[in-house]
């Protein structure tokens, strides 16, 4: 009697199977979410506590009778300012949330000691870092939708813009966003140092974006700089999208710049991860850490 | 022969576990070098959004509404020491409950247990060398603060560190208890940084209690730490306290004795259920 194997493994490269690599990833992904259920709480305590400390400090510097708050409505332009902050801590979260899970996803496998043998299995290798990007993207969307309703619910903020205006705003920042993941991911692998590097880059969109301030308020030199950077454009087409009842011709000049830096950065994201993976096929270090 | 060893239990071999585990702590910090530059600069990039937020509340680069809650219109120095003492309370949260989960993940938190160590001096051998560079990042940050922002400390500073010594030994307790929580959870980022938030907003980290809602004022004056702010304040600043100085300074101190015994026996009760349960090497 004669067997005859018919092998239908990731083993055998090719479109399929770099889809089943992915789909792999991202179930694992989704596994070890569920596996620590603590993200639940996080997921409606931070939309509220991170905004907050701004909201009370900006509070505090109203004033018992809520005299700077004029100060401040007249300096930025905004209508409130719970909202007007809100919509720039949730984007400074969106990133800082990325680059915590895309950007650390390698060092994690590196850290926990599988990155070498997932490197040996003939598999996509950009399919370690995208399938992070699915659960990733889902969970986001759940925390934005989060944070509208219970700042809607306990502080009354009300949009006063088109929903989808919003949204649209937010797809076009996603290859920005997410790029700046990727090309982070493999920095990291690389310099073998995670924390600091986060910290760098929130850092600089803390600073530089106008979280809660307009960036007008930035000396010259600091505002040359936000303008490079695409979070910039998203704070102040969110807020316009959210509260100026923003159309498409109004957004167009926050657009465009965030569509360029998506390229750009997904263009460098990329590129990197394949210089990385070059890198660390030569050298041998990827299992050092 | 004389076997001098870990082995046999007494307040020297108690002190060398502490300093070994200091030694290795130290060594695993400098081996990455660029967290020492961001602990310096981490805390300052935190207060930059609200250092051009308070130029937008202000007339004439006077924050006028601000000097209403705390009789002084720096808000900035105000911030700052704020700042300053939440890196140390973050020092003990993430020193003793994130340094467990740093152990579960690495695989040596069941061994670590099976040596004659009182586990609560695993804990604070685990914040000594977090409090040292602490200090040395605080003090870096606070002169950086000075030049950036303009920090003006107007009072007696020795009176303030003299303040602050009592609130962080409380702490201590405080740590002990979230450490046990971290080993029946296994999960200390995402309760790390909610816990720390929560305290440090409700405790009046970066700005007077007196400006939160209403309901949120009772809980932040059960807080001890809520009096610890305010009185360091009170004695650099000169700004306006809740209760007088000395009264605080009082408070801080019966606290921090039932803190720690508190956080000791939670500690010890909840562990003594994790080694019954045999969880402890689980992540």
């Amino acid at each position: 009697m004669q067997t005859t194997l018919s092998p239908q493994s990731l083993g055998r490269p090719g479109f399929a199977s770099d889809l089943r690599a992915l789909w792999a990833v991202v179930r694992r992904e989704w596994t070890i979410t569920m596996r620590y259920p603590s993200w639940i709480i996080a997921m409606f305590i931070w939309p509220l506590i991170f905004p907050m400390m701004y909201i009370l400090t900006a509070r505090a510097l109203s004033g018992p009778d809520g005299s700077g708050l004029q100060v401040f409505l007249n300096t930025t332009g905004a209508t409130e300012y719970i909202g007007y902050i809100v919509v720039g801590t949730t984007v400074w979260m969106w990133q800082n949330i990325v680059l915590w899970d895309v950007g650390f996803a390698l060092r994690q496998e590196q850290m926990r000691g599988t990155l070498e043998s997932n490197w040996l299995s003939p598999t996509w290798r950009f399919a370690y870092l995208l399938g992070h990007t699915g659960p990733q993207l889902v969970s986001m969307l759940l925390f934005v939708s989060i944070t509208a309703f219970e700042f809607g619910v306990f502080f009354g903020v009300r949009l006063n813009g088109n929903p989808w205006m919003i949204g649209l705003m937010m797809l076009a920042a996603i290859p920005a966003i997410y790029g700046l993941g990727f090309a982070f991911a493999s920095v990291v692998i690389t310099m073998k140092e995670a924390n600091a590097f986060v910290f760098l880059v929130r850092g600089l969109v803390m600073i530089f974006c106008g979280i809660t301030f307009p960036v007008s308020l930035l000396p010259g030199w600091m505002q040359g700089i936000a303008k490079f950077m695409p979070q910039t454009y998203l704070i102040h087409g969110m807020r316009a999208a959210a509260f100026n009842n923003a159309g498409i011709p109004e957004l167009a000049p926050d657009l465009i710049p965030i569509l360029l830096f998506g390229l750009f950065w997904l263009a460098l994201g990329y590129s990197l991860f394949v210089w990385m993976e070059r890198r660390a096929r030569t050298t041998g270090a990827i299992g050092q850490y | 022969m004389e076997i001098t060893t870990l082995s046999q239990t007494n307040w020297q071999t108690q002190l060398r576990a502490l300093y070994v585990i200091a030694r290795k702590d130290w060594k695993v910090f400098w081996r990455y070098p660029l967290n020492a530059v961001s602990s310096i600069f981490q805390p300052l990039i935190w207060v930059t959004p609200v250092y051009f937020m308070g130029k937008a509340f202000s007339t004439n680069g006077q924050a006028l509404g601000f000097a209403g809650y705390t009789g002084s219109g720096d808000y900035m120095s105000y911030i700052l020491i704020g700042t300053a003492l939440s890196n140390f309370i973050m020092t003990v949260f993430w020193g003793m409950g994130y340094a467990l989960k740093e152990d579960m993940d690495a695989g040596v938190l069941e061994s670590n247990w099976l040596t004659p160590i009182s586990r609560l001096h695993i804990l604070v051998g685990r914040t000594l060398t977090s409090l040292l560079t602490t200090t040395i990042t605080s003090t870096v940050m606070l002169i950086i603060g000075a030049l950036l922002f303009g920090f003006k400390p107007t009072g007696n500073i020795i009176a303030a560190i003299l303040t602050a010594i009592p609130m962080l030994i409380g702490l201590y307790g405080f740590g002990f208890a979230f450490a046990a929580i971290v080993l029946v959870m296994r999960d200390a980022n995402t309760m790390v940084d909610v816990s720390s938030f929560l305290v440090q907003g409700l405790t009046g980290a970066n700005f007077p209690v007196k400006s939160l809602p209403y309901w949120l004022i009772p809980i932040s004056l059960m807080l001890p730490l809520t009096y610890g702010f305010d009185a360091v304040r009170g004695w650099i600043l000169k700004t306006n306290t809740l209760l007088p100085l000395p009264v605080e300074v009082a408070l801080l101190i019966g606290t921090m004795f039932l803190m720690l015994w508190f956080g000791s026996w939670f500690f010890y009760r909840v562990e003594r259920n994790v080694r019954s349960r045999g969880t402890l090497g689980q992540h």
